[in-house]
């Protein structure tokens, strides 16, 4: 956060925000709006959270090795969306979450989403989109000791992942669509959803199947040659 | 004056949110219908007669979002027919339209906003919120033709060692793997080699500068400041009530007093602005064109 230049006046924003203004936001919002405008509320929340994992990757004193490795992989992500049908995306964030750690895993996932949308079309859905793969990545990095010794979860890890991003979109889709949740309309779009669904769990489980071996490899070799 | 692509990124950021958010907002038909067509003839200004293909796409997704709500859901009073034993009702109906107009101008704004926003504009704007974050999208940005050139050659050199067919699926597939597997070897020791370039040279001793220089002119600030009081005028509006609109059980709205017809009013004018910009610039170029 460079706009901000005093130091206690940032701590204490990176301190408000998650304790004190993101409930703030879901209880007013939700007592103002008369449960009609739950969007804007999830879309504030949305935002916010992404701005305070930015503050926090500031702060931080990353090497520049490591922010280039991250960059590596997310032109990986984003030149692998342009595969028709399958999209790697997802198990590229698993795989940077497993190796590089949580935070990498949310960078990759969530950048590439708002760099990939510049190109398959940008709306208000990309806070949503940064989110959810953000989150796939984060909770990659997480359980990255359990998901390296047994590949059996690492798939499974890889369909769930798929079926939550697919509800977690539809969720938006239906508050979008009508003014507060409406059980009906989320089933019908998860319906709806259904292909897309199954291409995601089905390119999820392959390309971990297909590329968590080599990454592993290919990551520690360059641990192990360069000291990252 | 400038064109509105031209102006300052952040004040045409601000812009965008302002616009979009107010149409995602409220649920008032005559702010949609202004919302839809702004979107449509800002994008027409732009882009002419051109992308007939999204403009048709867009149009049944209309038809399509339209549809959807009066064969989903069953509320209201006033039943036009009955559709297997389900009946459709005018409200619903109503409703489809309204949300559609909503979806798809707000489509057509982050369309023309996707158009504005170049990479380097991006850039800037990241980088005020966070250098490192704004480097690490510069660097994946120009990853992404570099990493397309580099499997081409890696591809290339396969095909002529007689490593690489592509008779059938398997090979082709196997020949893929093998390309990708070898151009992430490459990217990755390539990127090292870039950070040790980039701490060798000074990366991180100050300041990150931009390759562009965006400054705030008097005519980012005009915008600024009039996208933002037009915003609070329909805001003021709708916050306090003047313009609401309910669907169900029947249709029901008030008549809009004067404040409420201030917040059309600027509304309106907030979505017109860049129309207005385009079509003034455009006139001066033609008079100062025909003036030579």
């Amino acid at each position: 956060m460079l706009v901000i230049k005093d130091k206690r006046l940032r701590n204490a924003i990176r301190i408000a925000v998650p304790f004190v203004i993101i409930p703030a936001v879901t209880i007013l919002g939700s007592i103002a709006f008369d449960r009609k405008k739950h969007i804007i509320i999830s879309l504030a929340v949305a935002a916010l959270s992404l701005l305070l994992f930015t503050a926090g990757f500031e702060k931080k004193s990353t090497g520049t090795r490591r922010m280039v490795i991250i960059a590596v992989m997310t032109a990986l992500c984003f030149a692998g969306r342009f595969i028709p049908f399958l999209k790697p995306i997802s198990a590229l964030t698993i795989i940077s979450g497993m190796y590089l750690g949580g935070e990498a895993g949310f960078l990759v996932g969530s950048l590439s989403a708002l760099l990939s949308n510049f190109y398959f079309g940008q709306g208000p859905w990309t806070a949503f989109q940064m989110l959810a793969w953000g989150l796939i990545g984060f909770f990659a990095g997480l359980l990255s000791e359990p998901l390296r010794k047994h590949r059996a979860l690492l798939i499974i890890y890889g369909a769930v992942a798929g079926v939550a991003y697919s509800m977690i979109m539809d969720i938006w889709t239906v508050l979008w669509y009508a003014e507060g949740f409406r059980t009906d309309l989320y089933i019908a779009a998860l319906g709806t959803a259904l292909p897309y669904t199954a291409s995601y769990v089905v390119s999820n489980v392959l390309f971990l199947s297909l590329l968590a071996r080599p990454f592993s490899e290919k990551l520690g070799r360059i641990k192990i040659k360069y000291g990252v | 004056m400038r064109r509105f692509s031209e102006l300052n990124p952040l004040a045409a950021t601000v812009y965008f949110f302002c616009v979009t958010g107010i149409a995602m907002f409220s649920s008032y038909p005559p702010l949609m219908i202004v919302a839809l067509l702004g979107g449509v003839l800002f994008f027409i200004v732009r882009n002419g007669s051109s992308h007939m293909r999204s403009h048709l796409f867009f149009l049944l997704l209309f038809i399509i979002l339209a549809a959807a709500n009066p064969l989903m859901s069953h509320n209201g009073i006033t039943v036009l027919f009955v559709m297997n034993d389900n009946p459709i009702t005018l409200e619903a109906t109503l409703y489809g339209l309204n949300s559609a107009a909503m979806i798809i101008g707000v489509l057509y704004w982050f369309r023309s906003f996707t158009q504005i926003m170049t990479s380097e504009k991006l850039l800037y704007i990241t980088g005020a919120l966070s250098p490192k974050l704004s480097l690490v999208l510069s660097m994946a940005l120009r990853y992404v033709p570099l990493f397309s050139k580099q499997s081409k050659k890696i591809k290339d050199s396969q095909t002529a060692m007689g490593l690489f067919s592509d008779d059938n699926i398997i090979d082709d597939i196997r020949g893929r793997m093998r390309i990708f597997s070898i151009l992430i070897t490459w990217a990755l020791e390539n990127g090292i080699t870039t950070a040790d370039s980039m701490t060798a040279r000074g990366y991180g001793v100050c300041r990150r500068t931009q390759l562009k220089r965006f400054t705030f002119r008097r005519g980012d600030i005009l915008l600024l400041v009039t996208s933002l009081l037009l915003t609070a005028i329909t805001a003021a509006a709708l916050s306090l009530g003047k313009l609401d609109f309910s669907f169900y059980p029947a249709v029901r709205y008030s008549a809009p007093d004067a404040l409420g017809i201030c917040g059309i009013a600027a509304y309106s004018a907030l979505v017109l602005l860049p129309v207005i910009i385009e079509t003034e610039v455009s006139l001066k170029w033609k008079y100062l064109l025909s003036r030579i």
